[in-house]
């Protein structure tokens, strides 16, 4: 971590490398940021056999990196699951506000169906 | 992996991955100077980086052997935390060599295609939208910020002054637990107001998940694991204010840490990601 009170004020020539002893900021830019170029999986080009991997699908099984606490691709709403998460909750919210309109309009019918 | 066309033009029969890869780090617009790519060490067993032409963009490149890279061979190393870092600190030398003279998108590590023509035509068939992004991040610099805290002495409850019954030490670690829980909770509206501060000097900004304690290497929480964009033009603007808000939180529990100047990764986005990051941030 950079000692703030010792921070140069001064203006850097380039962006340089992390300073020393930021190897999880390090880890946390480059193993799961950049710009994925027509590096999808379900990518399917015939003509283009592009081997692109992309790390964070066969990163999850970095056990390693796991055990170091490197798991925010979890939640990493690239991978969909947590949109798809919160889609579905939204879905939920939506289907009990219906069922209670519902049930207030007609509460036989939501008494059948109980 | 080995299906090719039929019509693929050129002479070379259809063939499997050869004896290396066309490894890319990143894209800029701005030409990379000379001997900048002979004086970096790309990855372990492959060759010198290289630049390759894209129309108006550039590619630094560099031949990797198909077999260390292979997905099973790269998820074995990755397992390996020395290698993990190894791998990791020459993609980012890779990216800081396309970042020599002007903006640069990073890719992510072990983008890899067959051949250098291969490579070429995926950022071709990208070029508005990488364009696009190297405009947005051109002299901007990308800064993280970390809250830690809040530093909570070891509990005393049992070792307070006081009577010793069990009713009396009781009533103490309640009320300890319900310090602690203020200090948290203040320790935590420390760190927003920090971000809200700091983002009034950024053109853009994003949390990222606080990282662990085990991978900080700190013994408090990490409360806050911000990065923000910042024009190189307001750069001692923004310093100075960390500087001022780490000073500030001395004297609370908190600490604030910045490092940097970083090449912008967590900005390095096209468009039709922002939307998902901006709604993983919260924001």
């Amino acid at each position: 971590m950079t000692d703030l009170g010792t921070w140069p004020a001064g203006p850097e020539t380039l962006p340089a490398g992390p300073p020393s002893g930021s190897l999880a900021d390090l880890l946390e830019r480059v193993l799961d940021k950049g710009i994925v170029i027509a590096g999808d999986i379900k990518i399917d080009l015939l003509d283009i056999e592009l081997l692109t991997i992309r790390l964070r699908l066969f990163i999850a099984s970095v056990e390693t990196a796991k055990k170091a606490g490197i798991d925010w691709w979890e939640t990493d709403p690239a991978l969909s699951s947590r949109a798809a998460r919160d889609a579905l909750g939204e879905e939920n919210a939506r289907l009990r506000a219906r069922l209670e309109a519902l049930g207030e309009a007609d509460p036989d019918t939501t008494e059948a169906t109980r | 992996m080995s299906t090719l066309s039929a019509d693929r033009s050129d002479a070379a029969p259809p063939a499997l991955p050869g004896p290396t890869l066309t490894c890319v780090f990143a894209v800029t617009d701005t030409p990379v100077p000379d001997g900048v790519c002979a004086a970096t060490p790309g990855h372990d067993g492959g060759g010198p980086l290289r630049v390759l032409a894209a129309g108006p963009l550039h590619l630094v490149v560099q031949d990797v052997p198909a077999a260390a890279f292979r997905e099973e061979a790269l998820a074995e190393r990755l397992n390996r935390p020395d290698e993990l870092e190894r791998c990791a600190r020459a993609h980012h030398r890779g990216v800081q060599t396309a970042a020599g003279a002007g903006p640069a998108v990073p890719l992510p590590m072990a983008t890899l295609y067959l051949d250098d023509d291969n490579a070429v035509r995926a950022v071709t068939a990208r070029e508005a939208s990488l364009r696009a992004v190297l405009d947005r991040l051109r002299d901007r610099t990308e800064w993280a910020v970390k809250v830690h805290g809040p530093v909570i002495a070891p509990a005393s409850a049992a070792t307070g002054d006081g009577p010793l019954d069990g009713r009396s030490y009781l009533r103490r670690a309640s009320a300890r637990r319900r310090t602690e829980r203020e200090e948290r909770e203040q320790a935590l509206a420390r760190a927003h107001a920090v971000d809200r501060e700091l983002r009034r000097y950024a053109v853009a900004a994003t949390r990222h998940r606080p990282q662990s304690e085990q991978l900080s290497g700190r013994g408090v929480p990490q409360l806050l694991n911000a990065a923000y964009l910042v024009d190189d033009g307001r750069r001692e603007q923004f310093v100075r204010a960390v500087g001022e808000l780490a000073r500030a939180a001395r004297r609370s529990a908190v600490e604030v840490t910045m490092s940097g100047p970083w090449i912008p990764y967590s900005f390095a986005r096209t468009d039709e990601n922002e939307y998902a990051a901006r709604k993983e941030a919260g924001a």
